[in-house]
């Protein structure tokens, strides 16, 4: 999955980038995020099985988004919040990219708790990250995509234990995607030995 | 010189309906964009077909008059009019359909993965908004709801059946996913601006991807029908990404001091 792909493929995207001046210009932060997700995904891969085919599947896919495997030879700085900067300038977002790859493999699980408590200590400092899209539920219907997250989450708990740092992306994820009134619900299910999915 | 200046007093600055609206609302998404082009495109057929129609109809009526034909044409067949009058309709309908379905797919093609998430969850009649994207718990979560303000209690600018006691906060141009859902009757949650509509069916998730690319704020309402009080309505308010981040902080505070 680490093929190296330097910075050719990113003044692809960025010449895609002029054509659509305004729209594109935003589209490379979210980018930013989904390669995150797809390293982060390559690292639990023993987990889901079918999860390790999504990196392959995402970057020929969408060549706007090949940038980051780059990552290998950065390596320390920590990703900055995302909020307060500019989305324009292209080269810095993949700087930032391959930095934040890098450096996202070795310390997601600390980096997101660390967030938490900047999220509850200081104000401004909110990360938009989300659940990326996931090509298995490209439809308008995502409701199997919250109910898979759940699953994949509760999988990962009963197989690494309660505590494993692999298993919290999955939690993000379903968090983000399911109303709090279903996940309220499956818990107590779950408590109850009622839950209708296969864990 | 009254009627004039009604029809300016009328145009509001911001993204709502206006009373005796005929057009669209200005586009605030690329989505709304290829809408109105869309019917743009097709208007120009339309004209195109209505002014020949009405030119043969016409041409019909005046020609062959009963005053001035009256011996009748027993023409049953002519292939050449027969095929012109079959291809040719034929290519105008491929040319409202390639831009119609170009646009139908890539409006519900996720391109990139979204930023945040928000869940719009219809309830008789107010929407619950819950913004988990920045959750530590299953249970603690920004969520509101969102109701709209009644007539009586209006103040002064307020927009009638339109406006919210909580908007709900975007940060513009970034990407978005919205989820659609219900929890009790169908609900549709639409935005015209943002070229939006998207029904609320309980038990399913719908998914929504949009892409705001100016800050404003932006009316909607329930567009499903779904009881007495139907039409209550959404207020979008997209603000800079910096000064979302703080609103989505400032609120998570509290809703975190309260869990
Ligand atoms: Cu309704």
């Amino acid at each position: 999955m680490a093929e190296p792909q330097p910075e050719k493929t990113l003044t692809l995207s960025q010449q895609y980038a002029l054509e659509k001046e305004d729209k594109v210009g935003v589209d490379t932060k979210p980018v930013e995020v989904k390669e995150v997700e797809n390293t982060v995904n390559a690292t639990s891969e023993e987990v889901v099985a079918e999860r390790d085919e999504e990196p392959p599947a995402a970057s020929p896919k969408e060549s706007t988004e090949v940038p980051a495997p780059a990552a290998e030879e950065s390596s320390d700085s920590a990703p900055s919040a995302v909020v307060g900067g500019e989305s324009s300038e292209a080269s810095a977002d993949a700087a930032e990219t391959s930095n934040e790859t890098a450096a996202e493999e070795n310390t997601e699980n600390a980096e997101n708790s660390s967030e938490q408590e900047a999220v509850e200590e200081e104000a401004p400092e909110v990360k938009l990250e989300t659940a990326p899209a996931d090509f298995r539920f490209p439809t308008t219907n995502q409701t199997r995509h919250c109910f898979t997250r759940y699953i994949e989450y509760h999988r990962c708990v009963a197989a690494k234990g309660e505590d494993a740092p692999e298993c919290d992306k999955f939690q993000k994820y379903y968090r983000s995607l399911c109303p709090g009134e279903w996940v309220e619900r499956w818990n107590e299910q779950r408590e109850n030995g009622t839950f209708p999915g296969p864990l | 010189m009254i009627v004039l200046e009604w029809l300016f007093l009328t145009i509001s600055p911001c993204d709502a309906a206006e009373p005796w609206q005929l057009g669209f609302q200005d586009a605030a998404t690329p989505m709304m964009q290829g809408i109105i082009d869309l019917h743009h495109d097709i208007f120009f057929f339309l004209i195109l077909i209505l002014v020949f129609v009405s030119r043969i109809l016409v041409r019909a009526l005046w020609h062959f008059h009963y005053q001035k034909n009256p011996i009748p044409q027993r023409i049953v067949h002519g292939t050449t009019i027969e095929i012109l009058w079959t291809i040719f309709p034929s290519i105008i309908l491929m040319f409202i359909a390639i831009p119609s379905f170009a646009l139908l797919y890539s409006m519900d093609e996720v391109v990139v993965d979204p930023a945040i998430t928000i869940k719009a969850i219809g309830h008789q009649w107010y929407w619950t908004y819950e913004y988990s994207d920045y959750n530590s718990s299953d249970e603690e979560s920004l969520t509101f709801d969102s109701y709209m303000i009644p007539e009586d209690d209006l103040e002064l600018g307020q927009l009638r059946l339109l406006e919210v006691d909580n908007r709900v906060v975007v940060p513009a141009k970034t990407h978005l996913r919205i989820i659609v859902t219900s929890a009790d009757v169908l609900h549709s949650w639409a935005v015209p601006s943002l070229g939006v509509k998207c029904d609320a069916v309980p038990g399913r998730l719908n998914q929504i991807s949009i892409l705001v690319q100016r800050e404003g704020v932006y009316y909607g309402q329930c567009s499903e029908i779904c009881g007495t009080n139907h039409a209550f309505s959404i207020v979008v308010e997209a603000v800079p990404r910096k000064d979302y981040g703080s609103r989505v902080s400032n609120q998570l505070i509290p809703q975190t001091g309260e869990a």
